[in-house]
């Protein structure tokens, strides 16, 4: 391969591993944005917690690494649970600006709670995978990121999975589609809010755990990775699963060749521009809510 | 008579702050505590009271105490504005030391302007700060440019390198990195190939780094604190890029070493102070450092040393604890440390003293090279 080929296709490389990552983040705040009608301003907290939780398991309580990882999300869930009993059921018909202030104020209190339980230094999850990078025709990886890839993948593949297959998933869209009916045919709304907030919740500290490998978590590590979430979220159109997981995989890919061939400066703004885009010209995003 | 007990109370504690502020000498601290950079804020925090509590312990300042008054400013200006203002107004402290984030220093130094009261940064490195001729501000570190002045000419031979990259964040302290190494870098014979930046909310910068892989160089220069660090320098071997790490920022610390791990090893460290330096004044501070705060001390530890005993010194030497005094007894400062001699210029830019480049050996870093800070 020439070396402009080989560097094409180690951004693509970059991209695809980056883009996975959004897609699983972005999942979750679509499915608690669609079936439950809140913004989530919390959604990258869930994500801290992941990583911190699973840096915890792993390092203090000397739990394996592949035993950790869904501990974490574990104990994230049983917190969306909680969250959801103390908070958001009792805001059921309460407005989206109620609820908006209520994540915002609740992001806040999980950043800080982690930063008085764990404080300030970054921690970076220890992993059984060999540090030795992986080189394929010049392109370059690592155990880690292959295995990052899969995890994010077999994750989306099981999100879809769920919710098109599965009962809940289908009380889930049809609680999307119409809250009132839904109810009138027997669907237990509060259930649904459940288990939406839960999987939404488990997915964002799935991707925590997962990526806190080689991305050191730290307690204000939630707020970028929201705003990442929302630029997918609007991108892909708020509300829509395969959305988040194309606008996610588009975001991804753009950053990374966006980067790679204008100023580095530029990166961020790329996802921002994208999304004024949208708004501008399609702003039911580039997929409707299904 | 429920009243008349109110008002006693609240007359006694309107009282209370007074009556403390004649025994000691209160000197007001703006660092981040929480936000992005906390936990390096917290570290100049804790250092700044270790050594307080030790003056205190040897009988104060003026054969009063010395009382700190610490405010979180967040590494944001408006907050750091407010803290300042709390500790002037308020709190009546006679000496000012922060913030971290050159832009808040920025805003800050206008509060110590306003209300006539002297300040240090032992941080803050944008250059334009002490180019406002503001006369209570002083800065007891060296800025970014001196620093390149100094390192520059040494870097091609110390890492045996010619073709260099920058990587760095995408703020004042990265911008004026990547303005100012290169031409003392280019005099000693080295060349600059490709010169990338990040911002400070980047968790991944593979982009970036490909891009610099791509333009093949013998050695990166780096910008960036704790958090990145670490990230870029795994995420820089990770895509096989094997050249040696040049950083300024945390590239020495506990904290980085612990987080980057193995890919700490043959990291060099451009740094105002590094825990492994040899004199005396150094290795008490580091056995009182590990003993109190069961770790090695930082650069920000250092800068933290540095700017309480310069402050205490020029109380001591103004004989009063009077704002307008301390000022003037801070420009004559000649003050003998733990990385050797500061002096402040007329702009109240410090030099004089030694900054380092060390390089990471299983987790220890060892000074292979020292530069002067020449006067501007």
């Amino acid at each position: 391969m020439s070396a402009s080929a080989t560097i094409l296709a180690q951004h693509l490389l970059n991209g695809v591993l980056i883009g996975c990552a959004y897609a699983l983040i972005a999942m979750g705040l679509t499915m608690i944005f669609g079936v439950m009608n809140i913004a989530n301003f919390a959604h990258g907290e869930f994500y801290m917690l992941g990583g911190f939780l699973a840096f915890y398991l792993v390092s203090l309580m000397g739990l394996g690494y592949f035993l950790a990882l869904p501990a974490a999300v574990a104990l994230v869930v049983a917190l969306a649970i909680v969250l959801q009993h103390g908070i958001f059921r009792r805001l059921r018909d309460a407005p989206m600006m109620t609820t908006t202030l209520v994540t915002i104020g609740l992001s806040l209190f999980l950043e800080h709670v982690a930063l008085l339980m764990w404080g300030p230094q970054p921690q970076s999850i220890p992993t059984p995978f060999p540090t030795t990078p992986l080189s394929f025709l010049g392109i370059y990886t690592t155990p880690l990121y292959l295995f990052c890839m899969a995890v994010t993948a077999a994750l989306i593949v099981a999100g879809h999975l769920v919710i098109r297959k599965t009962k809940m998933g289908k009380a889930m869209r049809a609680t999307f589609q119409n809250k009132e009916a839904s109810a009138l045919v027997g669907i237990r709304i509060d259930r649904v809010y459940m288990y939406a907030f839960a999987f939404g919740a488990a997915l964002a500290a799935a991707a925590g755990a997962v990526l806190g490998g080689f991305i050191p978590v730290e307690p204000t590590t939630g707020g970028v990775v929201t705003l990442k979430a929302f630029v997918v979220v609007i991108l892909g159109g708020m509300g829509s699963f395969v959305g988040a997981i194309v606008g996610g995989l588009v975001l991804g890919i753009a950053e990374a060749l966006g980067a790679g061939y204008m100023p580095t400066g530029w990166k961020d703004a790329i996802g921002f521009f994208a999304v004024v885009l949208v708004l501008l010209f399609r702003p039911e995003g580039l997929f409707r809510r299904a | 008579m429920q009243a008349l007990k109110l008002f006693a109370a609240a007359a006694l504690l309107a009282l209370a702050p007074l009556a403390v502020a004649q025994e000691t000498v209160r000197i007001g601290v703006v660092q981040p505590t929480t936000g992005p950079v906390a936990y390096d804020g917290n570290i100049y925090v804790n250092t700044v009271k270790m050594i307080v509590d030790d003056m205190n312990a040897k009988g104060g300042v003026l054969g009063k105490k010395i009382e700190l008054l610490v405010e979180d400013g967040a590494c944001n200006p408006a907050q750091s504005v407010n803290a300042a203002e709390k500790l002037v107004t308020r709190d009546k402290v006679v000496a000012l030391l922060g913030a971290f984030c050159s832009t808040s220093t920025a805003a800050m130094m206008e509060v110590a302007k306003k209300h006539k009261v002297p300040h240090i940064t032992g941080i803050s490195t944008a250059a334009q700060l002490t180019e406002q001729g503001n006369p209570y501000f002083f800065r007891a570190v060296a800025t970014t440019p001196m620093l390149g002045n100094a390192f520059g000419g040494v870097l091609p031979a110390a890492v045996k390198a010619k073709r260099f990259a920058f990587l760095v964040l995408n703020d004042d302290w990265g911008r004026s990195m990547a303005a100012s190494y290169p031409k003392s870098i280019e005099n000693a014979g080295g060349q600059i190939v490709a010169t990338e930046f990040f911002q400070q909310s980047d968790l991944q910068f593979l982009s970036q780094i490909t891009k610099v892989k791509a333009a093949n160089p013998d050695a990166i220069v780096l910008a960036a604190n704790t958090q990145q660090a670490a990230a870029l320098s795994k995420q820089i071997r990770d895509l096989g890029v094997t050249v040696p790490l040049i950083g300024e920022g945390s590239w020495t610390s506990d904290s980085y070493l612990k987080l980057a791990g193995p890919a700490s090893d043959g990291v060099y460290g451009l740094v105002e102070y590094v825990y492994t330096i040899k004199n005396p004044i150094n290795d008490t501070f580091v056995k009182e450092f590990q003993a109190k705060l069961k770790e090695n001390p930082t650069k920000f530890a250092g800068a933290a040393h540095n700017a309480i005993h310069i402050m205490v010194d020029a109380i001591k030497r103004a004989g009063a604890a009077d704002p307008e005094k301390i000022r003037v007894a801070l420009e004559k400062t000649d003050y003998n440390g733990l990385v050797g001699n500061i002096k402040f210029d007329d702009k109240h830019q410090a030099y004089g003293q030694t900054v380092y480049l060390a390089h990471v050996k299983g987790g220890v870093p060892e000074v292979v090279a020292t530069a002067k800070i020449a006067k501007p």
